[in-house]
């Protein structure tokens, strides 16, 4: 792929954003509508509105029932799936060329003329309940998701996008109406096409279903962060006895969202220490000492406060040589900056691995109309990878030690013996 | 053993210390990475174009000359032990072993690749060393090159870098897939402490790959039955009869034997009506032939998909790879065709021959409290 890739980026009357990318390397159309909403909109209570929202909105418009939906999509072998995520809700669309318009023509149907009927609203609920209960089967999911709440709080990223057993279980049909007219709104949504189509062509094909589409605008503001995060940090450890095999150990700590100076070089950080068979996590814990199979570091990109988190899964008995392995490799990249060998590898991963990771048309919807919606804007890409270039080993080790000063929060999923072996140590 | 191996690979070579393959490639800003399945072990490098040559070389050093170090295969030894751990918390994983080996009993295939504790703890640097010899040889190699490279070029780098291969060490045993058909129900429980739902695990065994447009006919049969909302057990168990959480079907081609499946999660009240359901359906699968639209909608879905999952360069590789390992890559190509060609009728012929509701292995799961 080059890098003068053609992008081409618009505004409709309705303040609808379009994006629109020509890449005629296969006979595929691939878009993304992003809606700048997410569970990170979620009201106190609502924990899981937005999920729930994105898998009834499929499931019938005024005119069409949800098999119908499902009939039009399949009978011509097109994708055409829904989700939500901490920071937007997305509808994404693959299809060989010609049925772009037709598809799209059906998404945007369905984003404009959602019928959520009650049947399909209670039946997904059901099974958005079971899927928090079976979370609880994945030790990692057990695990990061401690780990998200000592952190925020009552912030929405606390919770995993499922929302919590409480507040769905309480959930209604006009929980999910309220959601939806709360976020759904041209102004705060874009339209991001990739594939073997011409930028003009893709543009009036949305402007065409959804040009003339004016709801009213609701009053809506996001919740304000907890305090947790921005003040009066309290490391916690949070211990979840389960009969494991393996117990999982996660170190996490508040970070910088995608907005701040910061977020580059933690991004580098995150690469050094987590990111590739030659990653410092990797060497020292895995092929040195054979601690683990997967062990690596998190730090997702997020429009509010974001975390950074190491984290291994470990025999019972490793625990607590696990929890000082990977505070150990935190402490060093607060104490010595990077060599400028060190330094190097991780750029040229990062971009390397970020430029692998444009390449389908889907990847490249994704990408642009995500950049869009974050607030960022398309030249986010370019910018990105500039300001990685530029990024030096004094400012990430300055960031590493303002950021890793504290103690972490420790998360701990397992048997009864690693949680033993982990008071013991505290002690 | 293979699987254990793929790890000692990157353990390096008398040339290359552990680790330096990985540097290597992360330095180029590329990814390397491995996996192992019953039919055969894969190693791609994802990495600009300009980096080729030092990418082939550093790959073809490690796969012909691995050292097998003694001390780096104990520590290694612990890093496979986490991988079967993490899968063990799998109930999926948990649930798939146990089908398998009652379906395929004692042939490989029935055994996990990542293999057990016991049978781990058993082998030694030298069995390896042994196994890799046997097995790592021009003749089991596939190279697949994708991207944008010169032919000629890129094939003289292939014969350049690709020689001095290990001297060749006779192999051992081959293992006769079991083809005693299924002569009933082959049903077992197992019971796991921390799930939250039940799971109804189902197989049957395909045709291997000399009878491959049959095994692609078992394709199309697998998406009429859960390829979407609008295939048949998904619309009626998961939409209208709402009797599981979530219902699919798979169908993998192995060389010697193909494997279909059918999976739902659901309440354990429900198990018993649910494996009868699918079993009815099965029947009106191998009774009464799909419409035409039903048929069209299965085969467009299919060959939509197989174009969707061939546009990058690391996609297409893993493609021809796959069936040049198995059969051979020209192969990889016909999937539309074969697709395309399949009548109503010959379908239900091949699910009266390969589906039976009254032959096929079960692997129940149920919680315990």
């Amino acid at each position: 792929m080059t890098q003068s890739r053609n992008i081409h980026h618009t505004i409709l009357q309705n303040g609808l954003t379009v994006i629109a990318i020509e890449n005629s390397a296969a006979d595929i159309v691939a878009s993304r509508i992003l809606i700048n909403g997410g569970s990170r909109f979620e009201q106190t209570g609502k924990a899981g509105v937005a999920h729930l929202m994105s898998a009834v909105l499929t499931k019938g418009t005024d005119c069409l029932s949800s098999q119908d939906i499902a009939e039009k999509v399949e009978s011509i072998g097109a994708n055409l799936g829904t989700d939500a995520t901490t920071d937007y809700c997305l509808v994404g669309l693959k299809t060989v060329s010609s049925d772009f318009p037709s598809v799209l023509k059906l998404a945007a149907d369905i984003v404009r003329s959602p019928s959520f009927p009650d049947h399909e609203v209670e039946l997904e609920r059901r099974l958005a309940l079971q899927g928090i209960r079976s979370m609880r089967e994945q030790p990692f999911s057990v695990a990061y998701q401690n780990l998200r709440r000592a952190i925020y709080g009552d912030h929405p990223y606390g919770e995993s996008g499922m929302g919590t057993e409480a507040a769905v279980s309480m959930m209604t049909r006009e929980d999910v109406w309220a959601y939806y007219r709360d976020v759904f709104h041209p102004s705060e949504m874009v339209v991001s096409i990739a594939g073997r189509i011409d930028p003009e062509v893709a543009i009036a094909t949305v402007e065409d279903v959804f040009g003339d589409w004016n709801p009213s605008r609701p009053e809506t503001n996001p919740p304000i962060l907890s305090s947790k995060t921005t003040s009066g940090y309290q490391p916690q450890t949070v211990v979840d006895v389960q009969e494991t095999m393996q117990a999982i150990v996660m170190l996490g700590y508040p970070a910088a969202s995608v907005h701040s100076s910061e977020y580059t070089a933690l991004k580098i950080l995150s690469t050094h220490l987590g990111n590739g068979l030659s990653s410092r996590l990797f060497v020292e814990l895995r092929e040195k000492l054979g601690l683990a199979y997967d062990v690596s570091a998190i730090y997702p990109t997020r429009i509010d406060p974001s975390h950074f988190v190491v984290y291994m899964g470990t025999a019972p008995t490793n625990v607590e040589t696990a929890i000082n392995g990977l505070q150990k490799e935190i402490n060093r990249v607060c104490q010595q900056a990077l060599t400028a060998g060190e330094l190097q590898i991780a750029k040229n991963k990062l971009l390397g691995q970020y430029a692998l990771g444009k390449q389908t048309n889907a990847q490249m919807a994704q990408l642009f109309g995500w950049y869009e919606v974050l607030g960022l804007g398309v030249d986010f890409d370019q910018i990105f990878q500039d300001t990685v270039a530029k990024v030096t080993a004094e400012e990430i080790l300055a960031i590493a030690s303002h950021h890793f000063a504290s103690p972490p929060h420790v998360s701990l999923v397992g048997p009864q013996p690693a949680v033993t072996l982990l008071k013991a140590s505290a002690e | 053993m293979a699987h254990f191996l793929e790890h000692m690979i990157f353990k390096g070579t008398e040339q290359f210390p552990p680790g330096h393959f990985d540097h290597v490639i992360e330095t180029c800003g590329g990814v390397a990475n491995a996996a192992t399945s019953h039919d055969y072990a894969h190693f791609f490098i994802n990495v600009a174009s300009q980096y080729l040559e030092e990418g082939l070389y550093s790959l073809s050093e490690l796969l012909l000359r691995a050292s097998i170090p003694d001390e780096e295969f104990v520590r290694e030894r612990d890093v496979v032990l986490e991988e079967l751990r993490q899968a063990q918390d799998d109930p999926d994983w948990v649930g798939y072993q146990a089908l398998m080996e009652s379906t395929y009993r004692a042939h490989p295939y029935g055994r996990s690749v990542l293999g057990t504790e016991t049978s781990l703890m058993g082998r030694s640097p030298d069995e390896m060393r042994q196994f890799h010899r046997m097995h790592y040889q021009p003749e089991n190699m596939t190279v697949v090159i994708v991207g944008d490279v010169e032919l000629e070029k890129t094939l003289d780098l292939v014969r350049k870098t690709f020689t001095g291969f290990s001297p060749r060490v006779q192999p051992t045993v081959q293992y006769p897939v079991s083809d005693i058909p299924m002569a009933h129900i082959h049903r077992q429980e197992m019971g796991l402490s921390r799930v939250e739902q039940a799971r109804l695990l189902m197989a049957w065994q395909g045709p291997g790959i000399d009878h491959l447009h049959e095994a692609y006919g078992l394709d199309l049969l697998s998406v009429a039955l859960a390829g979407g909302r609008s295939a048949r057990l998904v619309r009626e168990l998961r939409e209208e009869r709402q009797l599981v959480h979530a219902v699919g079907s798979n169908f993998s081609l192995q060389r010697e034997s193909s494997l279909f499946t059918v999976s739902a999660w659901l309440d354990p009240d429900h198990l018993d009506m649910v494996e009868a359901i699918i079993g009815d359906r099965l029947s009106e699968l191998t009774e009464t032939a799909m419409s035409d639209s039903e048929l069209s909608r299965y085969k467009c879905l299919l060959c939509n998909d197989y174009a969707f999952s061939t546009e990058t360069a690391n996609q297409l590789a893993g493609l021809y790879g796959y069936y040049n390992t198995i059969a051979e890559a020209k192969i990889s190509t016909t999937y539309p065709a074969h697709i395309q060609s399949f009548q109503a009728e010959e379908l239900r012929a091949l699910a009266q021959h390969y589906l039976s509701p009254q032959r096929y292995s079960a692997m129940i799961i149920k919680p315990l409290d």
